[in-house]
């Protein structure tokens, strides 16, 4: 009993579901015999599951690379460090990333923004693919990515320090890294009925690359040519910093963690077109292929968590609270433009915005098959522009959110949920001025970049599923409405974005998105086989697009922002066969559809749109065997060796400014194999990616728009210990 | 379930229905300019108080949008140029003369700054434009860009640079 209702409220915690670490040390303690949980408790949303195996031997340079070769979920990458995910091609601020239950803040402002997260410090990420606004408010359109962090005690529960240390090696960019973390637990010796643990980890990683190479000596883009030296581009070197500390202390019932994380990293940005245009530059950019130019970016992202819980066998309760500092600089070479003059230094944009986030949440099991829940969400923004660019204003930003859910367990095959939310908001955007005058018939005036403005906003969203699993099968079908408000570049914007010299201009009288999405989820499995079918289609009344008009506004194409109807359609498939105990064939494949039913681009498909994509692999593996089981893509047993084909098919259906992109495919091969030594355990990982060295472009790359090819041949290396 | 089953397909039934009478003619080609008969050449010089004359021919397979023109001065040698060509001009002032005289062009705010958007007549798939733009007395003489960017009803931009070189008067 104890068992169940411990799994139970694991299942069940909301919304800090993710922040189970404490609850699975809990688990062991008490039960030493933990069943892998669920992250996400709404049982009928269709979901992906990975751990941190399977991020190291994906071997990427980010976080969203790494995620990219799961069906339903695509990467923007920018440069080779850089990268964005997307679900089913939602990306930006239509996708929710939850880091040990807080929103993360980040990468939802501009299309060259990272996701400002060390892969390395997490061991769990969950994709939920649908509307997912009633756990995660706002933004969680297209879907949420849960990260959590918890404590690796399954590799040695005796000790009392633990760690490991993985180097990495990638050719294609000269990247050279190392990440270690280290962890230990001290339990009380007394009182055994009431056992108390203290636990801590800390975690390190540094990596620095060079320039990345593509398998092109020149490039054209505006009919005219740039030559590329050694086949790299110029200016993409970059170098990441990243560490954490997590501390917690736990009891029968009560358990609390404190968690900071900091990450800093630096990286140029091609520097023959930054932005849309052609550049030239006294800088010598050849001279050296590993230091960062102008232009170039700057991300420092601090982040402090804390999370208490109570857990009763009936009932149980959570708080989260965090603060989060983002901190974004980006340089570019002072050049004048229109009645700009030369600004006085290289400092382009800079943004500081703090993040203050309350949750709180309670489970109350008000029957044997009834489970509720109940949960406040609140936040607070503040954002502080500087530099001679402006795009997104000086902003403050509340917002607080109920919700309430029901679970019914109706049988063993049987589960139910329902819940609704409601969402206040409130946005205070700052006046903006121009800090050079501009000549406006016989005088000169400081224009108006952003007027003040104050909005609210409510709204009002629900969502229902059902889960059924029996003999093999299992089908979950949900359907939701989710939302997001309007950030503040999207209603306060008024100028010039010198990254893609294009004119935006805001739109204050927008509304919050809504999304109306149904998700279906089939999937059957027995010793040899597993086929999963996820097929969706979703509409939003007022999905909000940066369109470009016909019009010029200073000498540059206008882009305004509007709200279209919108409707999307798509699957993802997977199947797996195993034929032999050490032999996996798989093949995994996603298509999406997506029309404007209204407005200006009525007809026009949405921009980023990715193409379907095939992901055959033949993977042999030896040492223990695991069960069949795609959605949680671990490393299986002591050794692999695979190979694997990316098929991507052609993207004609394209919104201005984009240009039509070819079908491509590559070829990649990968092996691993671990070993004893002593009380260590040594992994040795090696990858080729793209091995026939295939010039490409990828649809969802920020450097497509200005003709950029995707990077050629790698190979990555990495070693690591466990101790 | 049923309910929800229900709905998905509901859904899945507009869907197809949208699908099945959307118009499938947007316009994905971004509008042309005629490279031969564009006024002004690339390293055209003008005399400063002289009229550069525009003239330019575009077509859009669909409705030609508007278009701008922009002058601004290159005395920094950054480039937007959409043409190969370098005129040498640049190089005259990075070699012969000395730094300070480009020291001085790249702080002077006094340089030429020309920026006009221009509408075109709504319903065209052809136009030829003729624009005379005299240069200010005013104008500090060296290397300037001419900018063109011409947009189709869609939001299609295409963009077309040349360079220019102005003298002084009897130089």
């Amino acid at each position: 009993m104890n068992l169940l209702t411990i799994t139970c409220a694991v299942l069940l915690s909301i919304p800090a579901s993710v922040e189970t670490d404490t609850t699975d040390l809990q688990i062991e303690e008490v039960t030493v015999t933990a069943p892998h949980r669920h992250v996400s408790y709404i049982v009928s949303q269709s979901s992906v599951e990975v751990d941190a195996d399977y991020v190291t031997t994906q071997m990427q340079g980010s976080l969203a690379k790494s995620l990219e070769s799961i069906a339903g979920v695509q990467a923007s990458s920018i440069g080779s460090g850089l990268s964005r995910p997307a679900i089913r091609g939602l990306g930006f601020n239509r996708l929710a990333i939850i880091h040990d239950g807080i929103r993360h803040e980040g990468q939802q402002w501009g299309d060259d923004h990272g996701l400002e997260i060390d892969q390395f410090a997490i061991d769990n990420i969950e994709i939920i693919k649908g509307a997912s606004a009633l756990l995660y408010g706002s933004d969680a359109v297209g879907g949420a990515i849960l990260l959590s962090s918890k404590s690796k005690s399954s590799i040695c529960e005796e000790k009392s320090i633990s760690g490991s240390t993985h180097i990495f090696a990638r050719s294609n960019n000269t990247l050279i890294g190392v990440s270690t973390q280290v962890e230990g637990t001290r339990k009380s010796l007394h009182s055994t009925s009431s056992p108390h643990t203290f636990y801590w980890r800390l975690n390190a990683t540094y990596q620095d690359y060079g320039d990345y190479s593509v398998p092109t000596d020149s490039f054209e883009y505006y009919s005219y040519r740039i030559p590329l030296y050694k086949r790299t581009l110029r200016n993409t070197a970059g170098r990441e910093a990243d560490g954490s500390l997590m501390l917690g202390y736990n009891t029968r019932h009560w358990h609390t963690c404190l968690r900071v994380y900091e990450t800093w990293s630096q990286s140029g940005f091609f520097a023959n077109a930054h932005g849309l245009e052609v550049r030239l530059s006294d800088i010598d950019y050849d001279h050296s292929q590993r230091d960062i130019d102008l232009p170039k970016q700057s991300v420092n992202h601090l982040k402090m968590l804390w999370h208490t819980a109570y857990i009763h066998d009936n009932w149980g309760m959570e708080v989260d609270a965090a603060w989060q500092h983002n901190l974004r600089r980006e340089e570019s070479e002072p050049v004048s433009h229109g009645y700009m003059p030369t600004p006085p230094n290289s400092m382009e944009r800079q943004f500081s915005k703090h993040t203050a986030t309350i949750n709180a949440s309670a489970r109350w099991n008000v029957a044997a098959k009834h489970t509720l829940r109940f949960g406040l969400q609140s936040e607070m923004q503040h954002n502080r522009r500087s530099g001679w660019g402006f795009i997104i204003p000086d902003f403050e930003q509340y917002s607080v959110g109920v919700y309430a859910g029901e679970e019914w367990r109706v049988n063993s095959r049987w589960t139910l949920n329902a819940g609704v939310r409601y969402d206040f908001f409130h946005t205070h955007i700052h006046a903006y001025n121009d800090w050079y005058l501009t000549p406006i018939g016989n005088t000169a005036i400081y224009q108006e970049r952003s007027a003040s403005l104050a909005r609210h906003f409510h709204s009002f969203t629900w969502s229902a599923g059902v889960r059924y699993t029996h003999r093999g099968w299992t089908f979950k079908a949900n359907i939701g409405k989710a939302f997001r408000t309007p950030i503040a570049k999207e209603l306060g914007a008024d100028g010039i974005n010198y990254h893609i010299f294009r004119y935006e201009a805001g739109n204050s009288a927008l509304n919050p998105e809504q999304s109306y999405q149904a998700d279906l989820s089939l999937a059957w499995e027995n010793d040899f086989v597993r086929v999963q079918a996820d097929p969706f289609v979703g509409y939003f009344p007022n999905y909000i697009y940066l369109s470009p008009t016909p019009d010029y506004r200073e000498g540059l194409q206008l882009y305004r922002y509007t709200q279209a109807q919108v409707i999307r359609a798509g699957a993802e498939a997977i199947l797996t066969f195993r034929p032999w105990r050490h032999l996996d064939i798989s093949v995994q494949g996603e298509y999406l559809f997506a029309r404007q039913l209204s407005g200006d681009k009525k007809g026009y498909g949405l921009p980023f749109s990715p193409p379907w994509r095939l992901m055959p692999e033949v993977k042999f593996h030896w040492g223990k065997e695991s069960k069949i089981n795609n959605s949680k893509s671990k490393t299986i047993g002591k050794g692999f060796a695979a190979i694997n084909v990316r098929v991507c098919g052609a993207q004609r259906d394209i919104v201005p400014p984009e240009k039509p992109t070819d079908g491509w495919w590559t070829l990649n091969l990968s092996a691993g194999q671990r070993f004893v030594l002593r009380t260590c355990l040594l992994s040795i990982t090696l990858k080729a990616d793209n091995i026939l060295n295939t010039k490409y472009y990828d649809h969802t790359s920020y450097y497509r728009l200005i003709d950029i090819p995707e990077a050629g041949w790698n190979l990555s290396a990495m070693v690591g210990v466990e101790f | 379930m049923k309910k929800n089953l229900f709905l998905a397909l509901c859904l899945c039934a507009i869907y197809i229905g949208f699908t099945a009478c959307e118009n499938k003619s947007k316009d994905d080609t971004p509008p042309m300019i005629d490279d031969a008969s564009f006024l002004p050449a690339d390293c055209d010089i003008y005399y400063i108080g002289d009229t550069i004359q525009v003239h330019f021919v575009c077509s859009d397979d669909t409705e030609l949008g508007n278009y701008n023109i922009e002058i601004h001065n290159n005395f920094d040698h950054h480039t937007h140029s959409t043409s190969a060509s370098d005129c040498g001009h640049e190089g005259e002032h990075h070699d012969e003369e000395d730094t300070e005289h480009d020291h001085e062009h790249t702080t002077a705010e006094g340089a030429w700054v020309y920026n006009q958007d221009f509408p075109i007549a709504r319903g065209l798939k052809g136009d030829t434009v003729d624009v005379n733009i005299p240069v200010p007395v005013e104008a500090t003489d060296g290397d300037y860009h001419f900018m063109l960017r011409l947009t189709d009803r869609a939001g299609w931009q295409t963009i077309k640079a040349v360079a220019i070189h102005l003298h002084e008067q009897g130089e």
